[in-house]
């Protein structure tokens, strides 16, 4: 028994093996007419978990005591259940499902039949995100549920971005991220969360379903919930692990060392070419082109490497009578892209308990204990890699670095020294992220057959983050070097906790069927933060990272923070779910939050939902429709992430020197404006329909979705700066279709296939008045225009290159300019006859106006596989590798770039001549490095084989699933970079998104 | 049966009362770790020097871009080459471009600063409301202004017309109109003149609140600025005498450690930016980013001191102009020289034969080295190597910026009554000997507006402009086009308002 407790597989493999009066049934499964025969049908045995599938005849024999329990399952049909008698002869008939529609849906602080929904929600169960490896459950959701955007991040343990039908917060003040609820408690991340412990995921995309939520609700909620066990049900024990490799794709193609010299000597510019000499002399000529230095370094195959990636997870759940469980451990491993100290170890534990005390009374709790290291990447490596020249080695035998033996750029002359292997071989920055969620409820019932029932739950979730980032020192050379070895350490503390309490009543009476909710929550959040640096600590011992053992310690003042915020909320809700005959919905509710941050303390979030089932009505008589419902729904909600208090006028300490000595003053801001929540108004129209006898689903939904009360920086003329007001208005509006189809063939092969798709429309409505917020920075600038999408960029259009004198000559704005063939030209917007800041207009938007998904799926006999796909169209990237050149123009640039230079007449329409390269007039931001973001994906493909239980090893061998898995394994766009994925729409030092290959085993007792 | 049912309601009655009476009050919970306005207590009188110093760091902490920025177009000093910034370049060919972020970014830093200033008086006012003392309110709401006329007076100079900040609230500029760059320029002239009184009359340096703060004297050199250009020179002269008769300024002995550590509150100076690394290896310092100013590639005299960027070049115009004059610690104290600058100063046959100070190694030893931005870069701006504390190493670290010093005033002086104005101290012949003399020069006898005009450009060059304002002053545009230039009249006086300040306030439209 103690081998037991410790997951010790071989034990359990044997002691599954007693077995107790077990007989033989055989049978057959049919359509509902009892003649055509259903072929690949799984009979399950529930009391042993051994099954098997149906033949060509629909035939089946199983193993089996009275009073097991057998489940009959096969998809696009009526899942049955049977309970063995002593006749071993069986027959079933099995109906077209109409599960779908019968599904129970999460929503907040209850739950609803997926029928009575007015409202648009979209559930992912636990097959649907497993598929993903990744160690990130935002991931897994990519491309599977219409209008909701998640962009990847490729760093281990970085949390993709996540919009929920668009942007309705004035990006940048970090307040854009949905509401995660894990079991009752707030999140803003679910970083943490094991892909495996989930049971499912519902997003709330309308304001109507989120509604519930208030304050915390604009930017759309996902509900999580986690694995529990099962009354009733013997112990399930589950592992699942796999092991892969990630791969860095679509690898940015450098200019080489040729290109690079070319480039060098067409720009026209001596200190270039003198460069090009440099590294002819100190590395030699080139055998096969000896204008060329004998070196040619492809910076990012420097950087990268390929990364293993694995998890392991087991889980133990079942229940008796009174009690139910659910226990598990993960361990999840990625290592990094990024050739340096980069990683994500994270281990979890998890314990999951209802215990039915009374007949009335249930008690239960659930606790989560993850830990888990990060080491994270210096992204500036990805920048670095891109402009540092060819014509440099990684390692140059003269580096004044003995050490490392890292090459420098200034010793050929470039102002920097360029090496990007200094950024990644003397950092590294460790966060060890700690959490403790702890769930615990009560629940009476008040009536008899659970009509009334009152419950109690208290979350709570404490976090540390322990940060700890290493300077290591370097010489490479005088202005490439780090004098000081430094330690900083930043340890926060999050303690979050809620209370809720709801009393919720269903009643049915006649045809009325009847719920009500009421409840109050209180909820705080308390964060503290430390941060201390030392200077110069022994950097060869590992076990001497401490401040402690630094010579110094920094005593600037920002370097040492001690800093804090808390913040109490208490709410209390309502919630009416009506239906008559199934066939009129009624929905609403009603939230009055309080909050403790604002001058304004309470809001008030109403919500309303109607819907009506055509198909129940008598006069429905729609050939093929088996289900059609309309629904329409309205509601507010409030986003409260908006900083406490900003504005309000405040002091703050400052230092400065007065005839050498410190001296401390106070300086005093001059705006003030009272902030509060932005709100949210959204309308949803949408359908579902069920069609073909359930084998094709159909949910479509419109909407439009303001957020009033925006919080925007407002400009403060004259000074420059902002303030941040309450005072835009963003739209987003868009259609998404979500269409399902499954069925099985005459021999045995079943198939699903299913698509959604999503159109977005972002628009800046209001900004108080003022045209326009820029954004963005000066040589890249974003802006904000009425009628506009949010920060779209905004900038020059090229029409094309001059390619010759006439052109120049024919062209007043060219004389004007002084400007050379090779030059670009740029739309006259305004037609004044001049080009100036004045001609630019809307270049794009970072956000993608159609987002579409599609899976595959099918199976056959053991084998299954499934492939999805996901793609977007419409966002622009700015290439700000690329535009940076205006910053320092003689580093490194791509290949494309620059084979396609202008460099004569006809050479090339679309960009300027390496010596035009180098002008002002060429540098303005304009469509040149604005680029179609435009992408198509095959998201992830699995292949697996599943091994019913007892089939191979004997009866009392496990179910056994093998599978392979290509994560992202092709994409296919025009951009030029590593990855069209980009949040906020500037490419400058975007972690690349790798290929993850995978195998894995799943192993059922 | 009752029991557990009266049980189990008042359970989930008193839960609910719990929550409805207990949670209410913290809604009324103050955000952490803030200090609110409402909160500071005003009657704690030593607190005034808080805002006042406050004010200073403000004005101290100039934006780096701003005063090469405002210095550029003088034919002293070019922008550098090209590389990044070709609007900058521009600039100093007198090619606008009313969008380039230098333009807004001084705009806007100088007004900024302007009414943070103004924040600050009305902060001081409410210490001096709760009894803190009269004169000391006063005297520091004074030196707030004085700051912020400097502010102001630079703006215009730069700008033209521009708005005047009558009150502490900016967006009262939205319905301002712009004033006339005279209206700007008396406006200054008068509140300088109401401060006057209330200002302290000892040198920065021997001030022990707040050292190296503005004074009287500081008052009224930047008075003297302005009343140069509304041509009141007899205000000039007024106000020049009394610093010279005042006795607190005197010229520092040696021209080149006047811009270097040795220089840091010197006797000489009226007003200067000041920074401090403390003496420490590490920790806090406040520096101002001189990187802008150095070359680009050296040979430090101490191994690991940071370089330069290679903009601000000082012109060969003014580099020849110095050797014509026989020039030597002055030209050695503005230029630091590449060999590749040196190769090009050769090029003219005149310029053959050059003094040992025309070197790529300084005095100090630090080596200059060959790049590829520019031929020279400032020594004004320039700390040698081993000035630095051990242990720092970015450029220039640790030095002051020097706003306004002394010969500039004996030079004004020296002007006004040159123009007509009397004075109740020395002879204009006298204070421009003065200045020479420290340099090393002989004696004039008698002095024209052109000897004080050479005398300006070879003393103050690279220093905020002085020159290119004197040229625009005396409309001696011809200096202007030099190298390739074409100064046109007057269109490229002044630069554009920057847009983003057009979009915003619509007097600016106008």
């Amino acid at each position: 028994m103690q081998l037991r407790k410790t997951f010790a597989l071989c034990a359990l493999l044997l002691s599954a093996a007693s077995l107790t009066a077990q007989s033989v049934y055989s049978g057959t499964v049919t359509e509902v007419d009892g003649a055509t025969p259903l072929i690949g049908v799984y009979v399950v045995n529930q009391a042993d978990g051994g099954g098997t599938v149906t033949d060509i005849d629909g035939r089946f024999e199983i193993t089996g005591k009275v009073g097991d329990t057998l489940n009959i399952t096969y998809t696009g049909y009526e899942p049955q259940q049977y309970t063995l008698t002593s006749q071993t002869d069986l027959s079933f008939e099995l109906g077209a499902a109409t599960a779908l529609l019968d599904e129970v849906v999460v929503v907040g602080y209850g739950t609803q039949r997926s029928r009575d929904l007015t409202s648009s929600i979209t559930t992912l169960d636990d097959e649907d995100i497993q598929r993903t490896p990744t160690g990130v459950v935002t991931q897994a959701i990519q491309g599977k549920v219409a209008g909701v955007q998640v962009v990847t991040a490729g760093a281990p343990g970085a949390s993709p971005q996540v919009r929920i039908r668009g942007v309705g917060s004035y990006p940048g003040s970090n307040n854009e991220a949905p509401l995660y609820v894990v079991d009752g408690m707030f999140y803003d991340n679910i970083d943490f969360l094991n892909t495996a412990d989930i049971k499912s995921l519902s997003v709330l995309k309308d304001a109507s379903a989120a509604a519930i939520y208030g304050v915390r609700a604009a930017n759309g909620v996902v509900l999580i919930e986690t694995k529990s066990g099962t009354f009733d049900a013997p112990a399930q024990i589950t592992y699942d692990g796999y092991y892969g490799v990630q791969r860095a794709q679509n690898i940015v193609k450098m200019a080489n060392a040729e290109q690079f010299t070319r480039m060098a000597l067409e720009s026209g510019s001596e200190a270039d070419i003198s460069f090009i000499d440099n590294a002819l002399q100190r590395y030699g000529r080139s055998r096969i082109n000896p204008a060329v230095p004998d070196v040619n370094t492809d910076w990012y195959e420097a950087i990268l490497r390929d990364a293993p990636v694995q998890n392991h997870s087991v889980d133990v759940s079942g229940g008796s009578a009174r009690a139910a469980y659910s226990v598990g451990v993960n361990y999840f491993d990625q290592e990094g892209i990024l050739d340096m100290k980069n990683e994500y170890e994270r281990f979890n534990l998890r314990t999951k308990v209802d215990f039915r005390a009374t007949d009335w009374f249930t008690i239960g709790g659930n606790v989560l204990w993850s830990n888990a290291t990060q080491f994270q990447p210096e992204n500036g490596a990805w920048f670095q890699a891109y402009y540092a020249v060819p014509i440099m080695p990684v390692y140059d035998p003269m580096s004044a670095d003995s050490l490392s033996g890292l090459s420098n750029a200034q010793d050929l002359g470039f102002r920097g020294g360029q090496n990007p292997l200094a950024n990644t071989l003397y950092n590294e920055n460790r966060l060890k992220i700690r959490k403790l969620l702890g769930n615990f409820y009560v629940e009476f019932n008040l009536l008899s057959d659970e009509r009334l029932t009152f419950r109690s739950a208290y979350n709570s979730s404490y976090s540390t983050i322990d940060q700890r980032n290493l300077d290591f020192p370097y010489f490479i050379g005088n202005d490439f070097q780090r004098e000081n070895s430094v330690i900083s350490r930043n340890n926060s503390t999050f303690f979050n906790q809620i209370w809720d309490n709801t009393l919720t009543y269903k009643e049915s009476f006649g045809n009325n069927n009847l719920t009500v909710l009421l409840g109050s929550s209180y909820r705080d959040e308390q964060f503290e933060e430390l941060r201390l640096r030392g200077l110069n600590f022994p950097t060869d011992q590992d076990a001497a990272f401490f401040i402690d053992q630094a010579e110094t310690l920094d005593t600037d003042r920002e370097a040492t923070r001690d800093g804090g915020s808390r913040f109490y909320g208490l709410s209390y809700f309502g919630r009416l779910a009506y239906n008559f005959r199934n066939k009129y919905l009624v929905y609403g509710t009603f939230r009055a939050d309080g909050s403790s941050k604002y001058q304004e303390k309470w809001g008030y979030f109403p919500t309303v939902g109607l819907g009506w089932v055509a198909s129940e009505e008598p006069f429905f008589n729609v050939p093929f429709v088996n289900y059609l419902k309309f629904r329409g729904s309205w509601g507010e909600l409030g986003n409260d992430r908006i900083a406490a208090s900003d504005g309000a006028t405040t002091t703050n300490v400052i230092v400065t020197s007065l005839g050498d000595r410190q001296f401390t003053g106070n300086q005093t801001s001059n705006v003030f404006s009272a902030l509060r929540w932005e709100v949210v108004e959204e309308i949803n129209f949408g359908l579902n329909a069920e069609l073909l006898d359930g084998k094709v689903t159909l949910e479509a939904d419109y909407y439009i979705r303001d957020t009033k009360n925006a919080a925007i920086r407002v400009n403060i003329p004259a000074i420059g700066g902002t303030v941040l007001r309450n005072v835009g208005i963003i739209r987003n509006s868009g259609l998404e279709v979500a269409l399902g189809y499954q069925n099985s063939t005459a021999f045995g092969l079943g198939y699903r296939l299913s698509g959604n798709a999503a159109s977005l429309n972002n628009e800046v409505r209001d900004l108080f008045g003022q045209p326009f917020i820029d954004g963005g920075s000066a040589e890249f600038r974003q802006r904000s225009i009425v009628g506009q999408p949010v920060l779209a960029f905004f900038g020059r259009e090229v029409a094309g290159v001059y390619q010759n004198q006439a052109e120049i000559d024919a062209d007043p704005v060219a004389i004007e300019n002084n400007l050379e063939p090779g030059d670009l030209r740029y739309v006259d917007q305004n037609g004044d006859g001049l080009i100036d800041d004045d001609d630019r207009v809307v270049l794009g938007s970072y956000l993608p106006t159609f987002t579409w998904g599609a899976n595959l799926g099918l199976d056959y006999r053991g084998f299954d596989f499934a492939v999805s796909f996901f793609g977007q169209t419409g966002n622009k990237i700015l290439n700000r590798r690329r535009g940076e050149v205006i910053f320092t123009n003689d580093t490194n640039l791509d290949a494309d770039l620059v084979e396609n230079s202008w460099r004569g007449e006809g050479t090339s329409n679309l960009y300027p001549s390496s010596a035009g390269r180098r002008k002002g007039w060429n540098q303005r931001l304009s469509d040149q490095w604005i680029e179609d973001g435009t992408f198509w994906r095959i998201q992830n493909a699995q292949l697996g084989y599943t091994i019913e239980k007892g089939r191979f090893f004997g009866a009392g061998s496990p179910q056994l699933r093998l599978y392979l898995t290509a994560d992202r394994p092709l994409t296919v766009f025009d951009y030029n970079g590593f990855n069209p994925e980009i949040a906020d729409g500037v490419d400058r030092q975007t972690y690349p998104i790798p290929a993850t290959y995978t195998a894995g085993i799943n192993v059922r007792f | 049966m009752y029991l557990p049912y009266i049980l189990r309601y008042t359970l989930a009655l008193v839960v609910f009362a719990v929550v409805a009476t207990g949670c209410q009050d913290r809604l009324d919970e103050p955000a952490l770790n803030r200090t609110f306005n409402e909160e500071i207590d005003y009657s704690q009188s030593a607190n005034i020097i808080l805002p006042t110093i406050g004010a200073y760091a403000d004005f101290y902490s100039r934006g780096w871009e701003t005063i090469p920025l405002l210095s550029v177009r003088g034919d002293d000093v070019n922008a550098g080459g090209l590389g990044d910034q070709q609007d900058f370049d521009a600039t100093d060919r007198y090619i606008y471009n009313k969008d380039y972020w230098m333009y807004n970014s001084l705009w806007q830093l100088n007004y900024s600063d302007i009414y943070n200033g103004k924040t600050a008086m009305e902060q001081i006012e409410l210490y001096r409301q709760a009894g803190a003392d009269e004169a000391l309110a006063v005297q520091y709401s004074a030196e707030v202004e004085v700051l912020n006329a400097f502010l102001l007076y630079y703006l215009t100079q730069v700008f033209g017309d521009v708005f005047i900040p009558d009150t502490g609230d900016p967006t009262d500029l939205l319905v301002s109109p712009v004033a006339s760059r005279r209206e700007v320029l008396t406006y200054i002239s008068e509140q300088l003149s109401t401060v006057l009184p209330a200002l302290s009359t000892v040198h920065p340096a021997d001030r022990t609140d707040i050292p190296g703060g503005a004074n009287r004297y500081t008052a009224l050199a930047i008075k003297a600025r302005v009343d140069l250009e509304l041509g009141n020179y007899q205000a000039v002269a007024d106000a020049t005498s009394e610093i010279i008769n005042s006795g607190v300024y005197q010229l520092h002995d040696d021209f080149y450690t006047l811009f270097k550590t040795d220089g840091k509150l010197s006797r000489e100076n009226l007003l200067e930016l000041q920074y401090s690394d403390y003496g420490q290896a590490s920790g806090d310092e406040n520096f101002h980013l001189y990187n802008f100013y150095g070359p680009q590639g050296w040979t430090p005299a101490v191994e690991g001191a940071g370089s330069g960027w290679g903009f601000y070049e000082p012109s060969l115009k003014f580099i020849k102009f110095m050797l014509d004059r026989g020039e030597s610690v002055r030209l050695e104290t503005s230029v630091l020289f590449t060999d590749r600058g040196i190769a090009e100063l050769r090029t003219d046959p005149d310029y053959q034969d050059l003094p040992a100070v025309v070197s790529n190694t300084t005095r100090d030893g630090d080596v200059i080295n060959n790049y590829a931005r520019a031929l020279f870069a400032s020594g004004k701006h320039y700390l040698p190597s081993d000035e630095l504390t051990p242990g720092r190493t970015r450029y220039g670290t640790n030095k002051n910026y020097i706003c306004i010093r002394y010969a500039e005033v004996l030079l004004m002086h020296a002007e006004a009554l040159t123009r007509g104005a009397s004075g109740t101290a020395i002879s204009a012949e006298a204070a421009v000997n003065q200045v020479r003399s420290r340099a090393g020069l002989g004696s004039l006898n008698a002095v024209t507006l052109d000897d004080i005009a050479d005398e300006k450009f070879a003393e103050l060059a690279l220093e905020w402009g002085i020159r290119y304002y004197d040229l625009v002053r005396w409309e001696r545009f011809d200096e202007l086009n030099y190298d390739g230039r074409t100064f046109s009249v007057p269109e490229d006086i002044y630069l554009p308002y920057p847009q983003n300040q057009v979009d915003q306030l619509p007097a600016l439209g106008n």
